[in-house]
């Protein structure tokens, strides 16, 4: 079979979608008009916490141009959530729900009521009308003392309002403790983060041709945003259609539903368009945020740099709602003690509801909040001792059979050794007689400025943890008589920007011998696709590639048995994993993983406490890079935002309201903040199930960066600062609180 | 979204005069438009009736040396500033501070006169321009006359204009003399577009090794832009020193009283930066008078 090489696995091919989005041409959820649509605007809760007593939609209903105004009894079944259905569709009483106390807010992105109008004007008008009566609860805003005892309780089910709770217990701690010649302590705090994707969120619902209750929208699971909207209007599956058009970012924060359900809602109930656009503020304020943490971490080691032991206490803010917190602290969990071999270990972690926003999905999802913790001590525990950080990572990290913290070892494949070795080899250290070390770093002629270099690593799961079901489908259709003449793929897997659609016509056109420009993908649409299971947990190359491989075998196979057009539907089926043992945590945590480290030059302005990132060196094991270019992509997009989070984004939150839901105030990175060098170091040590050896990497980026620059700053300044964001004005305390920069 | 009914661009200013009388304040003056059509955005109310865009006026796009004085139209955009050698040599703290504003989409349509007109306390244009003592030409009530550059503002994004119904035309300051030199820096948070924490400009007049005379200007420090008279009453007759100017700082951090904002910055941070601040642009203004260079820092592409 003809085999057009430069079109496949493992070259730079051009975006299928990239022409589209340069001009403006590719349709978003919120380019999608029709005729005879209607608008909806909502009606978000006006207090914290509160008993909603009643709703007089009279008024608004009254309103010219108001269609339709629903409330919390006009929702079949009034509760949702991505892993537990914990929060009302919409806040009111009279609902069928599940959820004792469905008539509660608990936070300020509640919902009470939407409005649907002939005009957005009219709806926005309305909105405003409805009249609710609130009956205010006692609120708590902080984690720790929501689980304190007679603090206000938001879920009936969980006292102390813990969420979640994991355990860790490996080894003898004690013992360990006794072997320890150096022991370091840290306290380490971690604030929210928005996701600030480009396209706020917006969608269109309305009745298709075969009469589904479709929803166009842009999400990252097609068949979990189709199995929420069906479960809450008590509709069959089949009776509900959900499609993605072009999706502006994600990065988690489209994992849970937005405006999926009402949509479906109101065009099912008035069998119209419905459509909805939510403004920039209106994004920042009513999707879920990253979790803040606090983790206070306790690590011992002997002389010769042996990490001996290893105690952890990780907090995470949930808000009001689970959101996917317990997946997300699970996660943080075994990522608190970092991608190193400690045979002591106590870890205990809780995710806490608060009336705070509800924190969820976000890349990286708990690893960046452990990994801070873990490389913040590790840098320390080096510091103490006398020896360079590298150094005492290599005599720690994990090699092919090691223990991890849950008691089971890492899949094959592990190579956090030879990454922490290339990113330092291609950064600032040299391997002598006695091991990696570095030289001074030069410093300018300004005394105001010091500079400084950092370094950490991290490990990241590749897809979904600790038992969740974890699968995902594909078919792959072959056309011709003689020869293949096309190939058609479908699999729901979401493009939200990070190419996964070219990476998959990739693999199936490696997988079908044929060249990338034969290969069609049917994608995004429940009525066109099985499940893939979602994009997130970095999955997506690696069970899309082993879904389209295994169907495109297949098909093959019909095809040398002369079916035409030779069709297989193949679902594929990762090993499995388990949960954590509740009282030591042990378990097979995940199939496959990622390994990442990263060095940093950083320059910090003592006297103003402005830190500017000027280098940052990472390298990344990606098993394969299927697509190069796209992966160099993902891995500058990582460090960026993670800059962004480690440095400028600083979400205010005061009584659970989100005072800075603009922009112009809550800073991320523009061109004029983003380094002067992002060197990408791409490894390929294969991954023994990945498809053509890949493993997931669109996180691990992401989670050694805010630890490296901590270092860093440290190295420039002496002093640990061990929280984030480090805004100009934390900076400047820390220094002056040292005496460094004062006039 | 509809933000205005008709965009008018007049060719003079009787022109612009009588657009504004023909829609008896319901038309508003647009000189860039890169503040008002955010705010007509963030309203979400009616379209405005009309615009009308001054940027056109021949008379009020130039920059020139006019009868020993420097003259820059209201219509000017801040990348023309930034671009022209007369005010490099003129008014550096002018270039300087044009050259931060915004991203360089911003500095190519918004204009000097727009960021004058806006009255914001802490507007870049507008802190060089109090350190310049220049003057605003405006027509006010059918009457055309020149003010001190002070008066134009009456309190936070209070103009003494009514951009319904008045003009702003140029700005006029005198040439950079003998031992004469300006500076202008700004802490802001670590991005290019966000709007400052604090900007300082400076102008400053040296007789052999002595600070004869100075003008400062720190802003946000109060409801509009302000000089900080303790600190230009201490200043001069003082050496132009290290000692000097840390005694400045110092006095600065003492007399001003920055107030916190949410977003942005605490009182204290403001406070400690006002130190930073003023020892930094004193010593760049200092430097640039002993030596009579006068090289723009800081400017953006």
């Amino acid at each position: 079979m003809a085999k057009d090489k430069t079109f496949t696995v493992g070259h730079t091919v051009k975006r299928i979608d990239a022409v589209g989005k340069v001009t403006g041409e590719a349709v978003y959820p919120g380019d999608v008009s029709m005729e005879g649509q209607l608008w909806m605007k909502l009606r978000f809760s006006d207090r914290v916490h509160a008993r909603v007593v009643a709703i007089d939609t009279t008024q608004a209903a009254a309103l010219p141009g108001v269609v339709a105004v629903f409330t919390a009894k006009d929702v079949p079944n009034n509760e949702y959530g991505l892993t537990m259905l914990d929060q009302p569709v919409l806040c009111g009483p009279g609902s069928n729900s599940i959820i004792p106390g469905a008539d509660v807010v608990r936070c300020y992105m509640d919902c009470v009521a939407v409005v649907v109008a002939e005009t957005e004007a009219a709806a926005a008008e309305a909105v405003q009308l409805v009249d609710v009566t609130y009956e205010d609860l006692p609120a708590v805003f902080d984690a720790e003392a929501a689980m304190a005892e007679g603090a206000p309780r938001l879920h009936a089910d969980h006292p102390n309002n813990v969420l979640c709770h994991y355990r860790i217990r490996k080894g003898d701690l004690a013992a360990g403790w006794t072997q320890a010649d150096v022991v370091v302590e840290g306290e380490y705090y971690t604030g929210y983060q928005e996701h600030a994707y480009l396209q706020p969120e917006a969608g269109i619902g309305y009745i298709d041709d075969a009469g589904r209750v479709t929803v166009i929208v842009a999400g990252q699971w097609v068949h979990e945003d189709q199995e929420q909207i069906y479960h809450a209007l008590g509709l069959p599956a089949d009776q509900v259609r959900v499609i993605y058009p072009a999706i502006g970012g994600a990065f988690g924060g489209r994992e849970d539903m937005s405006v999926q359900i009402v949509l479906a809602l109101a065009a099912w109930k008035l069998r119209r368009p419905v459509k909805i656009q939510w403004s920039r503020e209106e994004s920042i304020l009513y999707h879920h945020k990253r979790h803040p943490v606090r983790i206070r971490a306790k690590w011992g080691a002997t002389r010769d740099g042996r990490v001996v032991a290893a105690e952890a206490i990780v907090i995470g803010d949930a808000g009001a709602y689970n959101y996917t917190t317990n997946k997300v602290m699970g996660n943080a969990n075994l990522m608190a003690t970092g991608p190193y071999e400690i045979p002591n270990i106590h870890v205990d972690t809780y995710g806490v509801y608060t009336n705070n926003i509800p924190c969820g999905a976000f890349r990286g999802f708990g690893g960046p909040q452990g990994a801070f913790a873990a490389e913040g001590q590790m840098n320390k525990l080096a510091e103490a001792l006398g020896i360079d950080p590298v150094e005492i990572r290599m005599r720690n990290a994990l090699q092919e059979g090691s223990l991890l913290s849950v008691g089971t070892p890492l899949p094959p494949g592990v190579s956090i050794p030879q990454v922490i070795e290339a990113c330092a080899r291609e950064s600032f250290w040299k391997k002598g007689d006695i091991g990696w070390s570095r030289p001074q770093h030069p410093q300018p002629d300004n005394p105001a400025l010091r500079r400084g270099v950092g370094f950490a690593a991290a490990f990241k799961n590749v897809g979904f943890s600790f038992g969740a079901p974890e699968q995902s489908w594909a078919t792959v259709e072959l056309y011709g008589q003689t020869e293949i003449e096309e190939v058609v793929v479908r699999h729901a897997g979401a493009e939200v920007g990070q190419g996964t659609h070219t990476v998959m016509i990739q693999m199936a056109a490696e997988a079908a011998g044929v060249p990338f420009a034969k290969v069609r993908l049917i994608g995004q649409d429940t009525a066109e696709t099985l499940n893939s299971g979602s994009v997130s947990a970095s999955r997506m190359t690696f069970m899309a590639g082993n879904a389209i491989k295994g169907a495109a075998e297949q098909a093959l196979e019909k095809w040398r048995n002369e079916e035409r057009p030779a069709v297989a539907t193949y679902q594929y089926r990762p090993p499995a994993t388990t949960p954590y043992d509740p009282e030591t945590g042990k378990s097979e945590p995940n199939f496959a993983y990622g390994y990442v480290a990263e060095a940093v030059e950083v320059e910090v302005d003592i006297e103003t406490g402005h830190i500017r990132l000027a280098r940052v060196i990472c390298a990344d094991d990606v098993g394969q890079a299927v697509n190069p270019q796209l992966v160099q992509g993902q891995i500058e997009g990582a460090v960026v935002q993670a800059q962004g989070y480690a440095i400028m984004e600083n979400l205010i939150s005061q009584e659970g309201r989100i005072l800075n839901p603009y922009l112009s105030t809550y800073l991320i990175p523009t061109i004029l903040d983003v380094p002067d060098e992002v060197k990408s170091v791409i490894l390929e040590y294969a991954d023994p199930i990945g498809p053509w050896g890949a493993r997931g990497m669109g996180e691990m980026p992401f989670l050694p960066l805010s630890p490296a620059i901590v270092a860093a700053v440290h190295d420039a300044t002496g002093i640990w600062m061990d929280f984030i964001p480090l805004t100009p004005e934390r900076v400047v305390a820390a220094l002056r609180e040292h005496g460094l920069g004062v006039i | 979204m509809k933000l205005w009914h008709h965009y008018h661009t007049p060719s003079s200013i009787d022109e612009a005069l009588a657009l504004l009388d023909h829609y008896g304040g319901q038309a508003r003056v647009i000189a860039g438009g890169t503040d008002l059509l955010v705010d007509l955005r963030a309203e979400e109310g009616e379209p405005f009736p009309a615009l009308v865009d001054i940027t056109a006026i021949p008379e009020l796009t130039i920059i020139e040396t006019r009868n020993n004085q420097i003259i820059i139209g209201a219509g000017v955009t801040h990348n023309q500033i930034v671009r022209s050698p007369l005010l490099a040599a003129n008014a550096t703290c002018l270039v300087e501070s044009c050259g931060v504003v915004g991203g360089p989409q911003v500095r190519n349509v918004g204009t000097l006169g727009g960021n004058v007109a806006h009255a914001l306390p802490a507007g870049d244009g507008t802190t060089s321009l109090v350190a310049l003592d220049a003057e605003a030409e405006i027509i006010l009530n059918g009457e055309r006359r020149w003010v001190p550059i002070l008066e134009m503002y009456q309190g936070p994004g209070q103009s003494l204009i009514n951009s319904t119904h008045d003009l702003l035309l140029r700005f006029r300051f005198a040439p950079s003399g003998k031992g004469e030199a300006t500076a202008f820096k700004r802490i802001m948070r670590p991005q290019g577009v966000a709007l400052p924490i604090l900007g300082c400009a400076v102008w400053l007049r040296l007789d052999g090794a002595t600070i004869v005379e100075s003008r400062v200007c720190i802003a946000p420090a109060g409801p509009t832009p302000l000089r900080v008279g303790e600190v230009e009453a201490f200043l001069n007759g003082q050496p132009a020193s290290e000692r000097t100017i840390h005694q400045t700082a110092e006095l600065g951090q003492k007399v001003l009283h920055p107030r916190t904002s949410k977003y942005r910055a605490t009182a204290d941070y403001r406070r400690e930066m006002i130190g930073v601040l003023l020892r930094r642009t004193l010593t760049l203004a200092v430097q640039r008078a002993q030596t009579g260079a006068a090289v723009p820092e800081g400017v953006g592409m």
